[in-house]
């Protein structure tokens, strides 16, 4: 008796919500329920860095973008961001951080190579390993850190080779003179160039290691000049040395063309004169294609007429790979991590702002071009390849 | 308990101390084993270790002071292959700082060191390039600036890698001295395993001798008590079972022993008594029989004295008949009053029993009510739900205003009548979360009254079992007046039967009386010749007296040959 009066009784409002709330789910597609719990995506680089700049606005941008479409699964995206100041072990440290928290379901980061390498080594250890897609890391060192370490731009040793080709194809160069930072960064990016301009029947007239503690640049270009000059220089290495580099280049009056790595992106705005310099990059703003045209103005109208640089795009990307394995798969770590070595071989390449996204075994983004760009004006203009 | 019975044999004492002695004896092969061949693998794993890094610390010891000696040829000679050396030191060095700390090996201490090394190498390798330019570009006094900075770098470098090789060595040294501390350990494992061992095996070993010894000593002891005929039980506890079997077979001996040699001397005894009483007895009779005969003309007056009684009890028997009479008419009464009493409470108990139905009626029906009672305190439940879903619904709605809100205002100009419509939204919002707290209050009051309406009802109803359980209390004692009442009728009627038949009993007893004295009368004859009869008996008796004397005689001699036993 009393069972039949009470179910009679709960029929009607159990009704009525059951309809409320699929209206509330209507209200959430245009935009994501903000009481919904928000799916956790970490976001690690030296944000306290200029340089990080780009990665942490472009990264905001495509969650926002993301969440005003509905989020993902009716959730929004939600960044956690840590500074890793672009050294290895805070790096760890903050690897670790995300590492600990179950609610984090993947890393956009690190920015540069070290920290991320250092930071793989957690990342892809334990029981519960995380994935990680570095935006920018560029060392060969990183290919095959982990399952779980991805990147979506292409390794230096591409950078190398595909600059080999440009000066050798391009500008026609015989003779190359090489300087090159005394890092891991600089001598990997000098090594894969020099095998490949020699296999392309150019010379290497010299080859030269710098670094902070270098008293002046001015020996090297001079003997390099004194010795028959070179058609090309290239410089492997940071901004920092690269217009150091520039501005003995000037004093010296001496004027090669002067190519560089990724590495010497930002030499545009340096006070410096950089103009005539190529630089090879995983993206550049104005490189072709739809999807970027949308990016660059949008990213553009919202951050005061900036521009995002190849960090940023490459953020941008990582974004919206994670948000599009989680629509696929879920909050699943280890699902997330399946779905993305899967992309361009279980399942189709992700185009997005930087061009065709598909990972090889390694985790390495698969045959991406890199975009080579001229100092033209205190910017980096793709040049037409 | 039981283990301990079953460990009760030698058989099981001696399997039990062997098995002790080779038990420890294959803990101690086993330690023995497992300390060798942990000894063995630690031996291994460590010298691999050890070897991995410390050729790898070789390899860029070499490679570093190839390319110090190559930058420094250069300095003097410039030549190509110099030059070469140099860089071809140089990227062997870094291949193998690379290699050496990627070995999982290393030491987080050492890894510090190789990285130092990495830093001072890339800084030295950079520095003697410069000083190898203006070498080049013959400018001799720079050069040589630029290369006491390089050797600055040069030394401290190679002295670290002096560092790192220094460490491996106390590296060696500490595994060494911690794997003879290991196998120390194990040993002194093994040697107090093995002399517990021999010591539990020694300890079974004389518990099990002691166990034999000390119930053999008891056993003999008790054999020789026999034979000395102290036919005492022998003590058993504590013994194997064999032994215990041995005891027992001793003790069923001894007991046989004992019982015969009691019963013997019981026997003796019984007959010496018997004798004796024999002897007493017979005197007796030889002196009574006299007093019997005097007794019997005694008995034979007294039986002329009873005829007389008896005749005055007859005239008795006559006055009882009256009076059971009486109580057959009182009991009568009795059992007319009882049927009254019955009918009465036979009327009550039906009253009754209708007043503690209603009652009981009525307590279902407060029953029924408190039931629903609560039935409509549930009921609340879920409308407390509906308000908590009107207002996740309205503070839903109102986030949603405020982005509405925030959006018009980002549109600008075109916002302004979105805004409005967005704050009317947002206050519309407001009010029914509002109401839903007012009604959501409203509940709450209604649910006290209810709950407050469900105790009454409880105390209703415990009000209402009270009174029930009252009357049928009374029905009860109602009852139980009735069955008593138709036992008092039973009794009375009993009674009244009872009178009747004691009248015929007068009458008999009268009768009996009567043949009573006619007996009396005949006994006082016989009794006479009895007495004739007790004189003869009284000659015979004097024979057997002297016959129970002889017969005692032979019992004290039987006493005094089984009295050496002692049972």
């Amino acid at each position: 008796m009393a069972e039949s009066h009470r179910g009679s009784h709960l029929r009607p409002p159990r009704a009525i919500s059951r309809s409320i709330l699929l209206v509330l789910a209507g209200l959430t597609l245009a935009a994501c329920n903000p009481s919904e719990e928000p799916i956790l995506i970490g976001l690690a680089g030296p944000f306290s860095q200029p340089r990080a700049q780009s990665m942490q606005f472009a990264a905001q941008l495509a969650v926002s973008e993301i969440n005003q479409q509905g989020g993902v699964r009716g959730r929004p995206l939600q960044l956690v961001v840590q500074d890793d100041s672009g050294l290895a072990d805070i790096a760890v440290r903050v690897a670790r951080v995300l590492y600990d928290d179950p609610n984090v379901v993947a890393v956009v980061g690190h920015m540069n190579s070290g920290a991320t390498l250092a930071a793989a080594r957690v990342y892809n250890s334990g029981d519960n390993p995380l994935v990680e897609i570095s935006p920018s890391a560029s060392s060969p060192d990183l290919s095959g850190a982990g399952p779980y370490t991805f990147r979506v731009c292409p390794s230096d040793s591409i950078h190398g080779t595909q600059l080999a080709e440009w000066a050798r194809d391009r500008l026609g160069a015989n003779r190359v003179a090489i300087l090159y930072e005394n890092d891991a960064y600089g001598r990997g990016l000098r090594t894969t160039f020099r095998n490949s301009f020699i296999e392309r029947g150019g010379q290497i007239v010299s080859d030269d290691p710098f670094s902070a503690v270098l008293p002046s640049f001015e020996p090297y270009l001079t003997r390099i000049r004194s010795r028959g000059g070179a058609d090309v220089v290239l410089f492997a290495g940071a901004r920092a040395g690269a217009a150091e580099m520039l501005r003995t280049l000037n004093m010296i009056r001496f004027q090669p063309t002067v190519i560089g790595g990724d590495g010497a992106a930002g030499i545009e705005t340096a006070e410096v004169d950089a103009e005539g310099v190529y630089i090879s990059l995983a993206y550049l703003h104005d490189q072709p294609g739809a999807r970027n045209e949308t990016f660059t103005s949008e990213y553009r109208r919202i951050y005061g007429g900036q521009l995002p640089d190849h960090r940023g795009a490459g953020a941008y990307d990582a974004v919206f790979l994670l948000a599009r394995a989680i629509e696929a798969v879920g909050l699943n770590r280890v699902g997330i991590r399946d779905y993305l070595a899967g992309i361009g071989q279980v399942t189709e390449p992700y185009h997005g702002v930087t061009g065709s996204i598909g990972f090889d075994a390694n985790g390495d983004v698969v045959d991406r071009d890199v975009v080579i760009g001229i100092v033209s004006n205190n910017r980096l203009e793709s040049v037409a390849r | 308990m039981k283990p301990l019975a079953a460990l009760n044999t030698l058989r099981a004492r001696i399997i039990l101390g062997e098995a002790a002695l080779v038990v420890g004896l294959v803990v101690v092969a086993v330690i023995g084993i497992g300390a060798l061949q942990t000894v063995k693998n630690t031996v291994t794993q460590e010298l691999a270790s050890l070897t991995a890094v410390s050729a790898e610390n070789n390899r860029l010891v070499t490679a570093l002071f190839e390319q110090v000696r190559a930058a420094e040829q250069y300095l003097t000679d410039g030549s190509v292959e110099a030059r070469n050396a140099f860089s071809s030191g140089g990227e062997a060095a870094h291949t193998y700082q690379r290699r050496l700390q990627t070995l999982p090996e290393l030491a987080e201490a050492d890894r510090l060191v190789v990285t130092r090394v990495g830093v001072l190498q890339a800084e030295a390798e950079v520095l003697y390039s410069f000083a190898h330019a203006q070498q080049d570009l013959g400018r001799r006094g720079d050069a040589q600036s630029g290369a006491r900075l390089a050797r600055e770098r040069a030394t401290e470098m190679l002295r670290l890698v002096g560092l790192l090789s220094t460490s491996q060595s106390v590296r060696a040294e500490t595994t060494a001295s911690s794997l003879e501390q290991a196998a120390t350990d194990r040993e002194m494992l093994v040697w107090t395993v093995l002399a517990a061992s021999v010591l539990i095996a020694v300890a079974i070993g004389v518990a099990t001798l002691q166990s034999v010894e000390r119930p053999l000593t008891r056993l003999a002891a008790a054999a020789r008590r026999f034979g000395d005929g102290d036919l005492r039980p022998v003590a058993l506890g504590g013994m194997p079972s064999e032994l215990t079997t041995l005891g027992e077979a001793m003790d069923r001996l001894g007991g046989t022993l004992r019982t015969l040699v009691t019963e013997v001397v019981e026997e003796s005894e019984r007959m010496a008594g018997a004798a004796e009483d024999l002897s007493a007895i017979s005197e007796q009779l030889a002196a009574t029989a006299g007093d019997v005969s005097t007794a019997m003309e005694e008995v034979s007056s007294g039986a002329q004295r009873q005829v007389a009684g008896l005749n005055e009890s007859c005239a008795a028997g006559q006055n009882l008949h009256g009076a059971t009479e009486d109580a057959g008419h009182v009991s009568s009464r009795v059992a007319e009053l009882g049927a009254d009493i019955h009918r009465l409470a036979e009327t009550y108990g039906t009253d009754i029993d209708a007043a503690g139905n209603t009652l009981v009626e009525l307590g279902n029906l407060v029953q029924q009510t408190a039931r629903q009672v609560e039935e409509l305190d549930e009921l609340s439940e879920p409308i407390y739900e509906f308000i908590d879903l009107i207002k996740q619904i309205s503070s839903q709605t109102n986030l949603l205003a405020l982005n509405a809100a925030i959006e018009a205002a980002r549109a600008g100009e075109r916002g302004v009548g979105f805004s409005v419509v967005a704050e009317e939204v947002r206050q519309l919002a407001d009010t029914s979360a509002q109401a839903a707290e007012r009604v959501s209050g409203t509940i709450k009051t209604i649910r006290d009254h209810v709950s407050a309406m469900g105790e009454t009802m409880a105390a209703g109803r415990a009000q209402a079992r009270g009174v029930g359980a009252v009357s049928q209390g009374a029905a009860e004692a109602l009852r139980q007046i009735v069955t008593t009442v138709k036992e008092i009728e039973t009794e009375s009627r009993r009674v009244a039967g009872h009178a009747a038949q004691n009248l015929t009993a007068v009458d008999n007893i009268t009768q009996a009386l009567r043949s009573a004295s006619d007996a009396a009368q005949s006994h006082a004859s016989s009794s006479e010749e009895v007495a004739a009869a007790a004189q003869e008996q009284g000659a015979s008796t004097e024979e057997m007296a002297a016959q129970a004397a002889v017969l005692n005689r032979a019992a004290e001699h039987l006493r005094s040959l089984v009295k050496a036993f002692r049972a």
